[in-house]
């Protein structure tokens, strides 16, 4: 059915911006072991300067300065509060962050109030149509560019001195640290990194079909929580298979919401979080997340 | 070696069973922990098992405690298999242990502390200790009494008030092996209890062990790398490396062992 | 050392002690509590009501989260079933909403035990996920409570929300047809602050139970070492579960009061938001203590209340709708900051700095 591949094509580009994100999260999991439920107010963050700034200086830098002004602000939150609250137990620093996300999201709530704002991308409104099947150029773009990216990241994550020092720090901290690591410099890359990757999603969940960067985007971005989670909140591999699966599972979803009027409307929403209960009743680690090893 | 005079026992000592540790193998991601480990430790004795670092001393513990499960082979207390049970059913089948890094609960006082100790030996749930029942009281003045008790035993009676997490060392270890025994157990398995204790300390808790194991006839598995309380408290022990049983006998025989000798010197090069 | 071992050994032998600052302190907050709607106007009343609500909701998550260390996002999810149900037991029903008029005191006692069977049913998986891994399955709750509450129409009278239909008991009802009490008229507000009060009273002290016996010193097993309680002796799972069961309950009864103060229950507020506010509850009053849930709940909520009241008065904060800083964004930024600021400067929360002088004597609840 063209029906069907046309929201499995969506399905998977916009899975692979909820990879993006899953992935920034499972970053700095990985490097800090602190859930950050501030991570969909740095996307907001992101997408907010890229939509201030690119009718003063274009898309594309407008676009380089979101990802900067994301990575900043996340490397901030590493620098100011994340680092002196260590040593405290994980729900309190998972309380933190959520401490952060209050304030962060506040501001950029009040700021944008009933705005709807548009980013300036270059890819606008415009369709390809492959047989039955459209595919907007911004979802086409959405995958070459999570998939660049996603690439990129696990390269250097693999082969650069940085990825290493980030996956010593994340097995053992303090092996790491005694073997020179230093463990504050890796936190910070890992907010700044995540910072920088939910920055370009942003821009990904607010162009067309959608209207625009709004208040509601944040809601969009926290999506990629059950990406990551479903995949295993300490898994890379996890964050992509993860974010797909929620991808695929809300296109599907929103696309056969129709048939299934019974169930109410916004399925699409609350699919990939039904999906994510499921696999964990199964799997209570995620799908690739390392099962506890117990080490008393 | 003076022996203390333990706390009027609540165990039978006739029921204690032995333990049976049969082929016991434990594999993690390619890593051989445990390899085919046999040896048996009989009722009421002390029984030490030591190696180098690595070779797998905790690894038997938490199989034994439950934390870990088995890649293969039993092991069997009195009638029960115990791999494959959850901790907190080996725990009421009268397993007790000590833990190497501490668990002791930070801002808790000893005495409460210990109390947690009686946990499977109490019944007062939700309900009964949201409305302040007279049973969840009255259950409660017992246990805190049997906990003095062993307190005392121990050596901690002064101490009971204190934040637990303001103990020096020594003393939490200490208070660890006092909530052990306040679970009543059958089995002791004390995981380093000396570690990182003064003389004075070490000796205090070797005659607490000996006490235990005399006025009690509970059987005790004791990891420990001091080698002078190894062979002043055990009874029989067994030696690992690299997950192998290399020993298993009477502490004089063991020490002269060349296996065990090579296994902690290493080979003599030969010129 | 001795009279804190008499202390811990029975409660009536506290009597033959010198009663000290504390109990004359505790006395006469008591007497004003119970003068106060005597003299204060209903937007205090009303916004008194509010944070015994909260107090309430945050006492059940500080079980779950401070005392056994299972970070739930699901808490908004438990209040809206409570609010709701009782909306469905007790209203009389037409106009396409179901309502089965039950007497509404036992629609309230129903629509906990409701909650508490929705904590039920999810509560194998809350006993099997870890940390993180629950945290966030429990905002799954949340978007299917969202879910429901816009779609099932009949039940919940959709994106509209329903009329919260008064309590009544031994034939009063807590509503505005007024009651002279003292030359002064009873409305609802004045009512229910009574019925919040008992309420209130109640669930501290039985949370304050169970904190202090021997499920409390399981639950903090559980969250400061989760393996060595296992190897204690206790089952933790089963533990995990039943815990995130009377923390919905806790969450139910809460609603159900919330739903009676506003007299209107919508679909919006039972976000993540609200979760949210409840967890910044018990880590700036204190986690794992009772009182700090009752102090952190009673800061949260009335910041925004003594914001709009007196907007006015104070710099940047505007009323609503004109521009500035409207008093609900500024109370987030404070709640926000506090949070953050509690972590960071004043850990175990605003409880630990009042009790900076005294030593820990009842640890199943942290000071």
């Amino acid at each position: 059915m063209s029906t069907f591949a046309e929201l499995l094509l969506n399905g998977i580009s916009m899975g692979s911006v909820y990879a993006l994100i899953a992935l920034g999260f499972v970053v700095i999991f990985r490097a800090t072991e602190v859930v950050n439920f501030a991570h969909a107010s740095l996307l907001l963050a992101g997408g907010y300067v890229t939509a201030s700034l690119h009718d003063d200086i274009g898309f594309w830098p407008a676009l380089l300065a979101g990802i900067a002004g994301a990575a900043l602000v996340g490397a901030a939150v590493e620098f100011l509060v994340m680092r002196r609250a260590r040593g405290s137990d994980h729900s309190v620093l998972a309380i933190v962050t959520i401490g952060v996300d209050i304030l962060l999201t506040t501001e950029l709530t009040r700021r944008l109030g009933t705005d709807v704002l548009a980013l300036g991308d270059p890819w606008g409104d415009a369709v390809l149509t492959l047989g039955p099947i459209s595919l907007a150029h911004t979802r086409i773009a959405a995958f070459v560019a999570a998939a660049l990216l996603i690439t990129a990241f696990l390269l250097a994550f693999r082969y650069t001195t940085w990825g290493v020092a980030m996956r010593a720090a994340a097995e053992s901290p303090e092996t790491a640290a005694l073997m020179g690591v230093r463990l504050g410099r890796v936190s910070l890359g890992a907010w700044a990194v995540a910072g920088g990757l939910a920055a370009v999603a942003a821009v990904f969940l607010t162009v067309f079909p959608t209207p625009g960067l709004e208040r509601a985007t944040s809601l969009a971005a926290l999506k990629a929580f059950p990406a990551a989670i479903l995949g295993g909140l300490d898994s890379t591999t996890g964050a992509l298979v993860g974010g797909l699966v929620v991808g695929v599972t809300e296109s599907l979803a929103t696309g056969y919401q129709s048939d299934l009027t019974f169930m109410g409307r916004g399925l699409g929403d609350l699919a990939p979080y039904l999906v994510m209960v499921a696999i964990l009743l199964v799997r209570p680690a995620g799908l690739f997340g390392t099962k506890e090893l117990a080490r008393v | 070696m003076t022996t203390i005079d333990g706390p009027a026992s609540t165990i039978d000592a006739h029921a204690v069973p032995a333990l049976h540790v049969d082929h016991l193998t434990v594999r993690f991601a390619g890593l051989l922990a445990l390899d085919d480990v046999t040896f048996t430790v009989d009722p009421g004795t002390v029984h030490a098992l030591i190696g180098p670092n690595g070779a797998g001393k905790s690894t038997c513990f938490n199989v034994l405690s439950g934390v870990y499960r088995a890649t293969s082979g039993s092991v069997r207390f009195g009638e029960h298999e115990l791999t494959g049970m959850p901790p907190h059913r080996i725990a009421g089948l009268g397993v007790a242990r000590i833990f190497q890094n501490l668990a002791l609960p930070p801002h808790a006082t000893v005495e409460d502390s210990l109390l947690l100790g009686r946990h499977r030996l109490t019944r007062t749930g939700f309900v009964a200790a949201g409305l302040r029942l007279p049973s969840a009281a009255r259950e409660e003045r017992r246990h805190r009494a049997r906990v003095r008790e062993i307190a005392e035993f121990v050596g901690l009676e002064g101490l009971l008030g204190r934040p637990a997490g303001s103990l020096p060392y020594g003393q939490q270890k200490l208070a660890e092996l006092a909530r052990a025994l306040c679970m009543e157990p059958r089995l002791l398995l004390l995981d380093e209890p000396v570690a990182g204790m003064t003389a004075d300390e070490r000796r205090r808790v070797a005659a607490v062990i000996a006490g235990v194991r005399d006025s009690l006839g509970i059987s005790i598995v004791l990891v420990e790398h001091d080698m002078g309380v190894v062979m002043r408290l055990a009874d029989t022990v067994t030696v690992l490396d690299f997950g192998r049983l290399i020993a298993d006998g009477a502490p004089s025989d063991v020490q002269n062992d060349p296996e065990v000798v090579r296994a902690y010197l290493g080979e003599e090069a030969t010129p | 050392m001795s009279d804190v071992l008499a202390d811990t050994v029975a409660k009536p032998r506290r009597t033959l002690r010198q009663p000290h600052a504390r109990t004359y302190a505790a006395a006469a907050g008591t007497l004003l509590l119970l003068a106060l709607p005597f003299y204060v106007d209903r937007f205090w009343l009303l916004a008194g009501l509010f944070a015994m609500a909260a107090a309430i909701g945050a006492i059940g998550i500080n079980l779950l989260t401070g005392a056994t260390g299972q970070l739930s996002m699901g808490h908004a999810f438990f209040l809206a079933v409570g609010a709701y149900s009782y909306c469905v037991f007790a209203a009389e029903g037409g106009d396409g909403l179901t309502g089965l008029g039950l007497p509404t005191w036992l629609a309230a006692v129903l629509a906990t035990l409701v909650a508490g069977v929705a904590g039920g049913l999810f509560s194998p998986i809350a006993g099997r996920l870890r940390g993180p891994y629950l945290g966030i399955a429990t905002i799954a709750l949340i978007f299917i409570g969202q879910h429901v509450l816009f779609n099932a129409r009949e039940l919940t009278g959709g994106f509209n929300g329903r009329d919260v239909p008064p309590l009544s008991l031994f034939g009063l009802t807590f509503d505005d047809s007024e009651l002279l009490v003292a030359n002064v008229p009873f409305g609802s507000a004045e009512k229910l602050w009574y019925a919040g009060l008992v309420l209130l009273l109640g669930c501290a002290l039985f949370a304050r139970g169970v904190l202090r016996g021997r499920p409390g010193r399981a639950m903090n097993a559980i969250r400061d070492h989760r393996i060595a309680a296992g190897v204690i002796g206790v089952p933790v799972a089963r533990y995990r579960a039943a815990v995130f069961v009377l923390s919905s309950m806790y969450a139910g009864l809460a609603g159900v009061l919330l739903a009676l103060v506003f007299q209107r229950t919508v679909p919006d507020y039972f976000g993540i938001t609200l979760s949210l506010e409840y967890l910044a509850m018990i880590v700036i009053g204190g986690l794992g203590s009772v009182s700090g849930a009752v102090i952190g709940a009673a800061f949260v909520s009335l910041l925004p209340q003594l914001l709009t009241r007196y907007s006015d008065a104070l710099p940047l904060v505007s009323a609503p709708g004109t521009g500035g800083i409207a008093p609900g964004e500024a109370s987030r930024y404070l709640y926000g900051a506090a949070v953050v600021a509690v972590v960071l400067f004043l850990p175990g929360g605003l409880v630990r700095v009042a009790a900076r002088r005294r030593v820990a004597r009842n640890p199943g609840e942290e000071r």
